[in-house]
């Protein structure tokens, strides 16, 4: 019962960290849809320098911990003249982490249109940004929506780190919690219980996105 | 001027690291002409028709549209690569229908028909819904605008394929195998389609292995082997008049496989469409 009460207590401020948690990790996803997908045309692209370019990219932040990443961005910007509250700094951590993982997200569906619907689109002249955006665009979402809410539910977790930089989200909140009521146990259960929810949310929001994208295809 | 053909081939070569599947082609093909290009699998034909349009680039040689080399710009240094825009415009009066339809599965059969116009030519939506409708009235699909491709048959589907190619109102459109990948009953009613064309007088260039739609509708025949045209003319005395052992041998192997059919009892195949030659 005495658990009950001190969850509850805590659940405002709770609820507050988890908000914070949604606001960074959404932001990032967001951010990173529209980079992702440049970035996906840049790894595909005939340009060898540009392919080349974009898949050192793409090593560089899906071979390093999101920790690192974190750190380095947190540390590295003041350091380059740079001052940015420590939201923003997680912010942008997660995106360029995300555009990483997005754009092989994009490319996999990408792969799973015929290059002859291209072909169709260049002899009726249509330019090569319009059909990307009139022809793949629409396509690729469809095509990729279950990976994009694993992308969402991955980067969500992951976010927990931002913790570390001092940026009040659900970890970090949960910490405060714990470290003046001294009951580790019963905080971060509620805490997890908050992340699973959030994410099958998620879950349910993509499968009704998917059903919805179905239509006429 | 008044002469000048539609599409002008000169010495075209198409080489695939050392494979040669084009070795000096010449060809024109002239306002409102019926030209069929035949010959067996691996024979340069879809690879001429590609070439032709651009989706290929050529190794050397020369394709002309209307008077304009395709593809290259001519200096001083020989021929130097064009940029994608002045391909386009080059391009832009030739259609082509594609062996598997290539329709954009995510629109609707109006928006598969119309969005070239729209992109490309800038024409609002309304006047590019008109013409769309207009171009597939003419493959007979005016009720099936709200319709996605996978909603169609095959037939139907290349049928989409050949209005959105007209709706650009080419002055040449390219056909490449357009019925090979249809089932056997549904190979009518894209030759009835293509066959209205010709008698319209659209010039078209058709790859194909239908011996009866070459036939009856072209006015020239193309028999390619190798990479190398080895024999044209008009169909009747290409059929029936083959001068080249190659042509023969290919004529023959056809004509085994109708009598094949035809004595086993069986309902004849795409090739049997109005055997005739």
């Amino acid at each position: 019962m005495a658990t009950f009460a001190l969850v509850l207590d805590n659940l405002p401020i709770m609820l507050w960290g988890a908000a914070m948690t949604v606001l960074v990790a959404g932001v990032a996803i967001i951010l990173g849809m529209p980079l992702g997908l440049i970035l996906c045309f840049g790894v595909v692209s005939p340009k060898p320098w540009v392919s080349r370019i974009s898949r050192i990219y793409q090593s560089v932040w899906r071979g390093t911990p999101i920790l690192v990443q974190l750190l380095i961005i947190y540390y590295l910007l003041p350091l380059i003249g740079i001052n940015v509250p420590s939201i923003l700094a997680a912010i942008l951590a997660l995106t360029l982490n995300t555009v990483a993982f997005q754009a092989e997200i994009f490319r996999g569906g990408l792969l799973a249109i015929s290059p002859g619907q291209l072909e169709a689109a260049r002899m009726v002249g249509i330019r090569r940004w319009a059909a990307r955006y009139h022809i793949l665009m629409p396509q690729i979402f469809r095509l990729v929506i279950p990976s994009l809410v694993n992308e969402t539910i991955s980067i969500l977790k992951n976010s927990s780190l931002v913790s570390v930089i001092a940026v009040t989200e659900l970890m970090r909140v949960s910490q405060q919690i714990v470290a003046t009521t001294y009951r580790p146990f019963e905080i971060y259960i509620a805490a997890g219980i908050i992340y699973i929810v959030i994410n099958l949310l998620l879950s349910l929001a993509g499968r009704s996105a998917e059903r919805h994208l179905e239509q006429g295809i | 001027m008044a002469t000048q053909p539609t599409i002008r081939i000169r010495d075209l070569t198409k080489e695939f690291g050392t494979f040669s599947a084009l070795s000096g082609i010449s060809l024109d093909i002239n306002p409102s002409e019926v030209v069929c290009i035949i010959g067996p699998s691996g024979s340069g034909k879809s690879t001429l028709l590609r070439c032709t349009s651009f989706l290929e680039e050529y190794t050397s040689g020369e394709v002309e549209i209307e008077g304009r080399l395709l593809g290259y710009r001519r200096t001083a240094s020989g021929l130097v690569r064009e940029s994608e825009q002045n391909i386009d415009a080059v391009r832009r009066n030739v259609g082509m229908v594609f062996q598997h339809f290539n329709l954009w599965p995510h629109m609707t059969v109006l928006g598969n028909v119309t969005l070239g116009l729209r992109l490309t030519k800038h024409v609002p939506r309304a006047k590019a819904q008109e013409q769309g409708r207009r171009a597939l009235a003419k493959v007979g699909l005016e009720n099936f605008s709200d319709r996605y491709p996978s909603q169609l048959s095959g037939g139907q589907q290349q049928r989409v394929g050949i209005a959105r190619a007209l709706a650009m109102e080419p002055h040449v459109i390219l056909f490449d195998e357009p019925t090979s990948a249809l089932d056997p009953q549904l190979v009518g009613e894209v030759l009835d389609t293509m066959k209205q064309l010709a008698k319209e007088g659209i010039t078209m260039v058709v790859v194909t292995h239908e011996m009866g739609f070459a036939a009856q509708v072209a006015d020239r025949v193309v028999f390619m082997d190798g990479g190398k045209i080895i024999e044209q003319g008009p169909p009747a005395k290409l059929f029936n008049d083959p001068q080249s052992p190659r042509l023969q041998e290919f004529l023959d192997t056809w004509k085994s496989r109708n009598m094949l059919f035809q004595a086993d009892g069986r309902s004849p195949g795409t090739a049997e469409e109005g055997a005739r030659p």
